[in-house]
Formats: structure tokens, sequence, C-alpha cells
């Protein structure tokens, strides 16, 4: 990433926050290689019920995760502030579907806790840390975990 | 080629083609040390790469005895050694062991340089006593397997083959002559000799039926007789010689000419066949974008451009075509690993086995050797485990007590078929549908005929040996290769007959970037499916459609044919129109009416797989964008009409 400037310290990472359902969340910026807007995604049939489909994002085929879908919300129409984080992990591209993204900061590791059990709903599996930063707290989000398929139906 | 080659610029070919071959060698060489590293005092290295640094060293020492570099042979035949040693477990793979391949290639490499730039020779007699410690402290090799070489006994002859432009023309090179003599007998050596007027092999060979030379004379052979009667054990370390096999050795083309050979990254082909399809899809844009104009543009310039744009066309097939035929490898380079399989194998199982190969030459893409070889090589494994029946068995049955497992490629249209066939026991359908009940598997009733077996025992879960078996321990099963050839767009069936053998046979796209398919459209979708799946397409009446129980059928050249809305199979709304148009595939009792709301056309589409477990779905083979920067997906038909035949076995693999 070219976010060079921000000199995070050595025990700080970097993030990008992005949205969903009213959730505030942060993938860690070496596994997000670029975030753009999306037109149309195109349905894969029968693909898992949180898969939105395909899209064609810079000469790749990547497939879409629906943010809300995977956590258990329901599903709301796209709107402009829309965004599809592209990540990489295990050598897999994967977009995400985020209601919106927008900033790029750095957390110190002293603002991580590790997840707590008492926060519940399907999101909770996709948890490494809760950030405090100032009044906002920060959900950081596994991508491993995320994109990792749901068991084949044998 | 119109003036002969003068033999020192061939000599001087010959050499660049050899070290060329000993680079890649090494390099593999090198990768596979690297991966023994973790293996060390393991009592079983993985078995892929000792097997692959196997084959690199013989292939080495082959060629080093070619060019007379007899300082590379002697290194590489101790080399090889040490891996037979490993491989067979007679040795463990030491610290100390693993020092000696190492330093052992270090030299080997030196010894190649050294050659190359001319220089000083080096001496090679502390990393031979270092490997020959590790093979020494392994029992004596034990005999070959149970696939002894043909004409172990008979006369040595020399045999001369001097090459000639004419005799290229007529398509006999160094290695045909190679071929017709292993057919002939063994050969015990080779060696280029440059002579007057060029260049000339001298073949030591040994066998029973020399008188066939003679008949060779028109051919550029010369034959002597230089011992009669000569009893000559196999030599110690030999690969097993496969029915006209071609030994991975040195390969040029014409001694006399062509030999410039260009080696090319496969990452580059790959980048020209991406820009390829990028221009094809700009061509697709392209006419879109004229006929959007056609009504606003007069027709004499409308023709002009509409000419234009079809003549790009054409060129643009022409070069897909080029740069896909550049990279097609032959067949043999798959086939290469076989022989060493079935003769390890049918020495482990007991069994006698003659391997035959046929159609090495046939052309196939480079990626899809990589793709099939384990595939392919699981086949094989169990023609010689399931397929072949021991001596004793097949005497009882009055078969000759040598087994043969035949390998077939060919060219068929725009595909290539690959057949793997035994004439072994064939297959018991009722002790594999029993099985397969006892594995939790869904069977129909009844006598299972030969697809409904390979649905059995391609089921995920299904195997007919036990996991930790080494025959099937490499992680491969029949649901993989299935798995693997539909990935790569092509199609597998089987034949058995039982007491009379077993075949299977793979069909494969000849390229995977670009095919010709139909787009299709299903209510706001759209889908495109390849052509080569398309039997037939129709339009028809949707009131001629007869719903019988739960299936839908209508009458298709007078006979029923069952039918399926791609809408229903999607769960996409449909909404109800008097026509629609229908899509056959498949054949015979297995053919099935794929119905769509239309058809819009036929074009030539830029195939991208969808690999990621996401998105993996029976029935889509891949996505490709047709020109406005949106995803179209590319359906699987063969796959898709398995799956709503919806035979248990195949559901449960859904």
């Amino acid at each position: 990433m070219e976010h060079t400037s921000t000199h995070p310290a050595a025990d700080a990472r970097t993030f990008i926050l992005f949205s969903v359902a009213g959730t505030t969340y942060a993938a860690p910026s070496r596994q997000v290689r670029h975030i753009e807007m999306v037109d149309e995604v195109t349905a894969v049939p029968n693909a898992p019920p949180y898969i939105d489909g395909v899209v064609f994002s810079r000469g790749e085929v990547v497939p879409v995760v629906n943010l809300r879908a995977r956590f258990g919300f329901e599903r709301c129409p796209r709107d402009i502030r829309a965004r599809l984080l592209v990540v990489e992990a295990d050598g897999r591209v994967v977009g995400l579907m985020a209601d919106e993204a927008r900033e790029f900061i750095t957390i110190p590791e002293t603002a991580v806790q590790p997840p707590n059990a008492s926060i519940s709903g399907l999101s909770g599996n996709y948890i490494e840390g809760i950030a405090t930063l100032n009044d906002r707290i920060v959900l950081i989000l596994d991508v491993q975990d995320v994109i990792g398929a749901a068991p084949r139906a044998a | 080629m119109s003036t002969p080659e003068q033999p020192a610029d061939f000599a001087g070919r010959f050499m660049e083609d050899y070290f060329a071959e000993c680079e890649e060698h090494l390099i593999a060489v090198r990768r596979g040390l690297l991966a023994l590293e973790s293996a060390i005092g393991q009592p079983d290295p993985p078995a892929a790469i000792v097997e692959e640094l196997f084959r690199s060293f013989h292939s080495l020492k082959g060629i080093s005895a070619m060019v007379e570099l007899h300082d590379a042979e002697r290194l590489a035949h101790e080399l090889e050694s040490c891996l037979r040693a490993i491989r067979e477990r007679e040795t463990v793979l030491s610290a100390e062991a693993l020092d000696a391949l190492v330093g052992g290639v270090d030299v080997l490499e030196q010894v190649i340089a050294a050659r190359r730039s001319n220089g000083q020779a080096l001496s090679i007699a502390e990393p031979l006593d270092r490997l020959a410690g590790v093979s020494r402290t392994a029992r004596p090799a034990t005999a070959l397997g149970a696939t002894p070489p043909p004409a172990a006994d008979g006369q040595m002859w020399k045999v001369t083959f001097t090459p000639s432009a004419d005799l290229v023309a007529r398509g006999i090179k160094v290695d045909t002559i190679r071929g017709r003599l292993m057919q002939a007998g063994q050969i015990q050596s080779v060696a280029p000799r440059v002579t007057g007027g060029g260049i000339a092999f001298d073949f030591q060979v040994i066998a029973t039926r020399g008188d066939a030379f003679a008949s060779w004379r028109d051919d550029g052979i010369e034959a002597e007789l230089i011992s009669d009667a000569v009893a000559v054990a196999p030599p110690e370390l030999t690969a097993p010689h496969a029915r006209g096999e071609r030994p991975g050795g040195l390969s040029f083309d014409s001694p006399l000419g062509q030999t410039n050979f260009v080696r090319v990254d496969l990452a580059r082909l790959d980048d020209l066949m991406r820009l390829v399809g990028d221009l094809v899809v700009s061509r697709a844009r392209l006419e879109d974008a004229l006929l959007r104009v056609e009504r606003f543009t007069p027709a004499p310039e409308w023709r002009t451009l509409q000419e234009h744009s079809e003549s790009i066309e054409r060129h643009l097939r022409d070069l897909r075509e080029g740069v896909m035929r550049v990279r097609l490898v032959p067949v043999g380079e798959m086939f290469r690993r076989v022989p060493f399989v079935v003769r390890d194998l049918a020495r482990d199982n007991g069994k006698r086995i003659q391997l035959d190969l046929a159609g090495q030459a046939t052309a196939i893409d480079k990626f899809l050797v990589e793709r099939m070889l384990d595939p392919l090589l699981h086949l094989v494994r169990n023609a010689v485990s399931h397929g072949i029946e021991s001596p004793e068995q097949r005497i009882a049955d009055g078969k000759r007590p040598e087994g043969t497992i035949r390998l077939a490629a060919s060219t068929v249209g725009e595909s290539v078929m690959l057949e793997i066939s035994d004439d072994g026991r064939g297959m018991d359908g009722a002790a594999i549908g029993r099985r397969a009940r006892e594995k939790g598997i869904d069977v129909p009733d009844g006598a299972l005929d030969a697809r409904v077996l390979l649905d059995v025992i391609s089921a995920p879960g299904f195997s007919t040996r036990d996991a930790a078996d080494r025959v099937s321990g490499r992680g491969v099963g029949m649901s993989v290769v299935r798995d693997t050839i539909q990935d790569l767009g092509g199609t597998l069936s089987l034949e058995t007959t039982p007491g009379q053998g077993t075949t299977f046979r793979i069909t494969l796209p000849l390229t995977l970037a670009i095919t010709d398919a139909l787009i299709v459209h299903v209510a706001d979708r759209v889908f495109a499916v390849p052509q080569s799946a398309v039997r037939e397409v129709a339009e028809v009446d949707a009131a001629t459609i007869h719903v019988i129980e739960n299936n839908e059928l209508m009458t298709h050249r007078a006979a029923a044919l069952p039918v399926v809305r791609l809408a229903r199979l999607f769960g996409i709304a449909e909404s109800p129109r008097p026509r629609l148009h229908v899509i056959v595939v498949g054949t015979g009792s297995a053919a099935v009416g794929l119905l769509v709301d239309r058809i819009a056309g036929q074009r030539e589409i830029v195939v991208k797989t969808l690999n990621d477990p996401l998105v993996k779905v029976t029935g889509v083979s891949g996505a490709t964008e047709l020109g406005d920067g949106r995803l179209v997906v590319i359906l699987e038909p063969g796959a898709l009409t398995r799956k709503l035949r919806g035979h248990p076995a195949v559901r449960a693999a859904v």
C-alpha cells in the first residue's frame, strides 16, 4: 500500500475502516488490495447465500461476499456509498461488500483487546479483536475467517 | 534445407541443446533437494519428489552420455543410484546423504559449466566416493520389476544411422530410429560422431532379430554384427523400456537443421494469450459499437467499416491459433513418468504388465499436461492394482500371464482424447454397488451401467482401497480425477466389460483460454454455453412441452427428449413465454434439452475459470467478460445435466 507517510509505530498496525449495518469494522490494510465502487455484480447460480456473485476487477474474476448476509443481517439495496474491499488472503482474492468504506487509520496494539465472549452475533465469529479509539469501538476483522468457504455439503 | 549445415555448427547447436536441457533438469533437481530437506530422517520421504529427482538424474545421465561428457554421466549415475536406494527404502535419507547429494549436484553443475566454457576439468573422485558411500549402505539393487525389458539377450549389433535431408523429409529422424531400435532390442549406448559430410549416430544394440536392420538400409541405417549370442543382464540402472517409449533424453527434431528452438517461459506465453484475449474482447466491443451506429451511417461507409472489422476478426483468429500452437507440447511429456509408476507398482503387486504408449506426438496445451499428470497417474495406478489380475489368475482365465495397459492420445477436432485401457478383469458392478452402499452412498437398484458406475466410483468418499495404501496415498481419488477433468472443461467416460477390461476415456479441449460459446438469456440473466458442449439448438413452442409426473418432455426428432428450464434450475423468477429455445446436450439416453428464453447469438469468449471455493459450483465452469466490463457466467452443460438427472451419487457430490 502507498500509505507510508503515516509512519506507523512498530507496535501499531494500519487498517481500513468500513461499516456494515451501522457497526464499524477494520480490515488490516496489508490484506486490502484496493477499494472500488461496484455497479453490477453477476450472480452465480447455486452459490452460497452470502455470495452476491462475481465481478471483474482489474482483469480478474473476483467473488463478492455480502458482509451483511455473512454477518447475519438483512440485505439491503446497495446505494452509492457501498464499496467493495478487494482483499487478499491465503493466495485468494475476494471482494467484501460493505455499506461504506472511507478511512485509513493506524491503531496501536495497546488499543486492541481480544474479542469479548459477550459479543454475540454472527460477526463475532470473524472478529480477531476489539479496538477502542477515543469513543469509538471498532471490530477488527479476521479476513481469513470471513472468506473461509462454508464446508461443502457432502 | 538447401545446403547441409556445417558439422561444426551442428555440433555447437547440439551442445546448446544439451546445456539448455541440463539447466532445466538442474533447476528441477535443486527444487527437489530443497523439498527433501524437510524429510530428513523420515523413513518415507515424499515419493513424488524422490521420483522426480530420480527421473532428472536419469535424464542427465542419458544426455551426458550422448555428448560424451563422461564425468557428468558418472556423477549423474551415482546420484541416480542414491535416489534409487532412497526410493526403494534401502537407505534412510540422512543429513549426510542429503549433503552428499547436494555436493554431488554442485560438482555436476560445475562439470557441465566447465564443458560449456571449455574450462578446466574438475576432479569428481571425492563426490563420487561420498555418493557411493550413501548407496553402499543399501542392499544391492533389486532386479527390475515385473516388466522385463524386451530382448534381454541376443546379438550385439552396431547400428549406424546417418541422417540426411531426404530422410528428414520422409519423417525419419534420429528419434524415429531410436524408437525402432527400442522395439527391436535394447539400446546399450549411443554416440554421435562427426563425419566428413555431416553427422552419424552409432548405436550399440542387443537384438534377437537383427535381420530386420538390413531392411532399413534405405532409411540411412548400416548394421554390423559385433558379437553373437550375448546374454546381457539388463544394464544395472536402466529405466524400464516401455514399448514405443522415447526416454526423456535429448530431443531435437532434425539433426540437419531446424534445431533453432527457443525455450520460452510458460508465463510469457500466458501473457501473450491474455493479450490476445484482451484483443478478442476489444474486437467484440468494436462490433457492438458498429451495430449501434449502423442506422446512422451511410451504407457504403458502414460496409467499409464492417469489412475492416471482419478482417480484424480473421486475423485475430489466426493470431489466437498461432499463440495456442506455441503452447502445445507432445503428450509424451505427460506419459514419461508412467513407465516408472507401472514398473514399481507391478513389482509391488506381483503382476506382469506390458505398457503400450500410443500417440505420444499428439499436441496438448502445456497447462493441461501439468494439471492432468496426477489424474492420469491415478487411472494408471488403478489399472495396475485393480484392473490387471495376477499372472496366476490370468492363466486360469485363459489369458496371457502378462497384462496390457495401453495409453493412447489422439486429436479429435478441437479436442484431445486420452484413453487409458487395460485388458484386466473389468469392473464388478455388483461389488462396487455393495461397497458404495456400505459407505453410505446412494446407489440405484439393479444392474449399474457404465455411466452410473462412473458416478459411483467418482463420488466423494468412495475408495476401493484404504486411504493409507501406497497406491492411493497421494490424495488423488476418482472424485478428484473427475473434478479436475471437469474444471478443465473436459469429460470422462468409462467402458468396462467383465473379464475383458476397462477403458477410461478423457476428452479435453485443446486449449482453455478462448472458446466459442452461445450467449443465452433467461429472464434478465445472461449465460454463456460453450459450443463444444452443444449438440443442437432449436426453437420450441411452449405448448408442446408435456408434463409427465414431475418431468417435462418434448418431442424432438420423433423421440421424447427430457427438458429442464434453466430458470427453475437456478431459481430465477420466470415469466411465461410462448416460444422458447432449447439447447440439446448429451447423446442417446443421456440427451437433455436445456430451455432458455432465447439464444442471443454465438461469439468467441475468453474463459476465466472460477476457482475460488466460494463460487465453485456444479454446472458453472467460469466467467467471461463480453466487452462491457460486466461478467457472464459460463455454464458447463455436462455437469448441469448430470446433476439434473439427480443421480444419488452425483447429488451427494454437489
